[in-house]
């Protein structure tokens, strides 16, 4: 009995242990340490595992080796960050249609191709990949290894003490397990806060990150809407969650950006243009993903942009006869019209015309627009069945 | 009394083990694959895995089914996808669809496994008509890398839609020495398929 108040004080001490977003205007950065090298066996341990798995990174098949890509990439981390912080940075884009990114303790950086289609401007990029590197600037992964250690230790010992006193510690226990999730969520608020400040000090707005989220919750939706299920967004995050919500971040981010009123060029052109090599990639990625409603979102806000462009309305036709009702056959054949109308020189809206017209029992039109595909791209790998549907 | 009531446990528990193993698909014909009208008469031994991932899924192996694989898709109606779904709610799987012509069977392959295998690069290298048990149908290659081990995989694969239903073969090894080696033990099962 004489162990549960020391227990009890531990849990408390750190349950307590992470302050909320801080409510402050202060837009001050923290002293950086360039060249850090890790101090303890804990945090040694956590670089080397970072440096292995980086090694196996390097020769990943995933990654996006272009050059130019990447050269802006690192462009926008070191204007929002500043040159100093983004120096010694390994930044790895690869080929993953989902929005994320992520950063090791060794200063290993991922960005996925997920996260480049959606983002619309500079400002975005720049704030998402600066939250990741206040995790790393914060040095969170290790923090998160001593809490989960501790709280696991805890956990152990409770349940051993509980046994030998005969007493219920169960709900001391769930709040061992709750503590983890909520250090997660408060570590991503902390990211969030010193990742504000970083886009206060850049050239870009500090309102970007608002504006993901924002995104990312209306893209949230489009899809259950096209899965027939309900949207749902939540203010309050669940006990499992190791992220914030994307409303409640979006909502205390907005309010910061407010409180500073700091404009800034988002670079919407300059970024269009930097990734348009790549976007028809990104988007043939996305379209097979089986996700007709937020598909729909993305393309909508690309085209938000520069217009429905011939590359645009290309992927929309693909998205619509992926799903392939009669009406959606329809409506695929205009975009791929719409497309060739604008000038779009890629034989592939040839094929997807003319397949959605075959599907469609268009039969004359459809072997028409096929045999201009094949005119277009003899050496197509798909040429002998392209063919196969023109004779039969 | 109560040492024959264990025997009966350990025996129903062991020949429940038996039905669920492993098993090895002997040279000569086989009916009911994937349990459809799908049928082959194999050269060589094959293991059939328990594991089926679908209603009308079959998985032989030589070697283990990450190293080569033939997976066989039987009578998949319209409507269904063609594996079982790991994630119905957040990651609904594409589905057979009517009318679809011989190149909508890859790209539906595709989808399917970026969405439940998380192939994040995968390409469809080649498509040519073929016959599929003298149905028209196609025959296809591709490549393609799961996020999870990041190997390099080939595949080779036949299909037809026959009465709106989809029958779908493929193999698939490792790029690096397996694909190669078993290929050809492949495309002879292939040549013996009927439906």
């Amino acid at each position: 009995m004489a162990h549960r108040p020391l227990i009890s004080l531990s849990v408390l001490t750190l349950l307590s242990s992470s302050p909320a977003l801080a409510q402050t205007n202060s837009t001050t950065l923290p002293t950086y340490t360039p060249a850090y090298e890790p101090r303890t066996v804990d945090e040694r341990g956590l670089w080397m595992e970072a440096d292995e798995d980086e090694r196996a990174l390097r020769d990943s098949p995933l990654v996006i080796r272009d050059e130019a890509l990447n050269k802006y990439v690192r462009g926008v981390l070191c204007r929002t960050v500043g040159e100093d912080r983004c120096r010694g940075i390994r930044i790895y884009i690869l080929e993953v249609p989902a929005f994320n990114a992520s950063m090791a303790p060794n200063g290993t950086m991922r960005v996925w191709s997920g996260l480049l289609l959606r983002v619309r401007n500079e400002a975005e990029l720049g704030a998402i990949l600066a939250h990741e590197f206040a995790h790393f600037e914060l040095r969170h992964t290790l923090a998160a290894f001593k809490h989960q250690r501790t709280a696991s230790d805890l956990f152990a010992w409770a349940g051993v003490i509980g046994g030998l006193t005969n007493t219920n510690v169960g709900l001391l226990q769930w709040s061992l397990v709750g503590s983890i999730f909520r250090f997660s969520r408060e570590q991503e608020e902390q990211a969030d806060l010193l990742s504000f400040k970083y886009m206060a000090a850049s050239p870009y707005p500090a309102s970007a990150e608002a504006d993901v989220w924002q995104h990312i919750m209306a893209e949230s939706d489009e899809t259950a809407i096209g899965r027939k299920k309900k949207p749902r967004q939540h203010y309050i995050a669940g006990f499992f969650d190791t992220h914030p919500t994307p409303l409640n971040r979006a909502t205390y981010l907005r309010e910061a950006a407010l409180r500073i009123s700091h404009g800034g060029d988002s670079n919407s052109a300059a970024y269009y243009q930097a990734t348009a090599k790549f976007r028809p990639l990104f988007l043939a990625d996305q379209v097979k993903l089986n996700d007709f409603g937020g598909t729909e979102y993305i393309l909508g806000q690309l085209a938000s942009t520069n217009g429905w462009t011939g590359d645009l309305l290309f992927a929309r036709g693909e998205l619509y006869r992926a799903r392939g009702n009669p009406r959606d056959l329809v409506s695929a054949a205009q975009f791929y019209g719409d497309a060739i109308k604008t000038g779009f020189s890629a034989p592939e809206a040839r094929r997807g015309l003319g397949l959605s017209l075959l599907r469609n029992g268009q039969v004359t039109d459809g072997k028409a627009a096929l045999t201009e595909y094949l005119l277009m791209k003899p050496d197509a790998s798909d040429a002998k069945a392209i063919s196969a549907l023109v004779t039969n | 009394m109560t040492i024959h009531r264990t025997l009966l446990i350990f025996s129903a528990i062991g020949i429940a083990a038996t039905a669920n193993a492993n098993s090895l698909i002997s040279p000569g014909p086989q009916a009911k694959i994937a349990r459809s009208s799908l049928a082959a008469s194999p050269t060589y031994e094959w293991n059939k895995l328990r594991y089926r991932g679908g209603k009308n899924v079959e998985i032989w192996t030589m070697d283990g089914d990450d190293l080569n694989k033939v997976t066989f898709y039987g009578a998949i109606p319209v409507g269904q996808p063609i594996f079982r779904e790991a994630n119905k709610k957040n990651a609904p799987l594409p589905r057979v669809t009517a009318n679809m012509l011989i190149t909508d069977i890859p790209a539906l392959l595709e989808s399917t496994y970026r969405v439940q295998l998380n192939t994040s690069q995968m390409n469809i290298d080649s498509q040519e008509p073929t016959l599929v048990a003298g149905y028209k149908g196609i025959k296809f290659t591709y490549s393609f890398v799961r996020q999870d081990d990041e190997v390099q995989r080939k595949g080779e694969a036949v299909g037809a839609v026959v009465a709106d239903r989809l029958y779908l073969v493929t193999y698939e090894a490792p790029a690096i020495h397996f694909f190669d080696k078993d290929v050809e033990k492949f495309r002879q099962l292939v040549t013996t398929l009927k439906i």
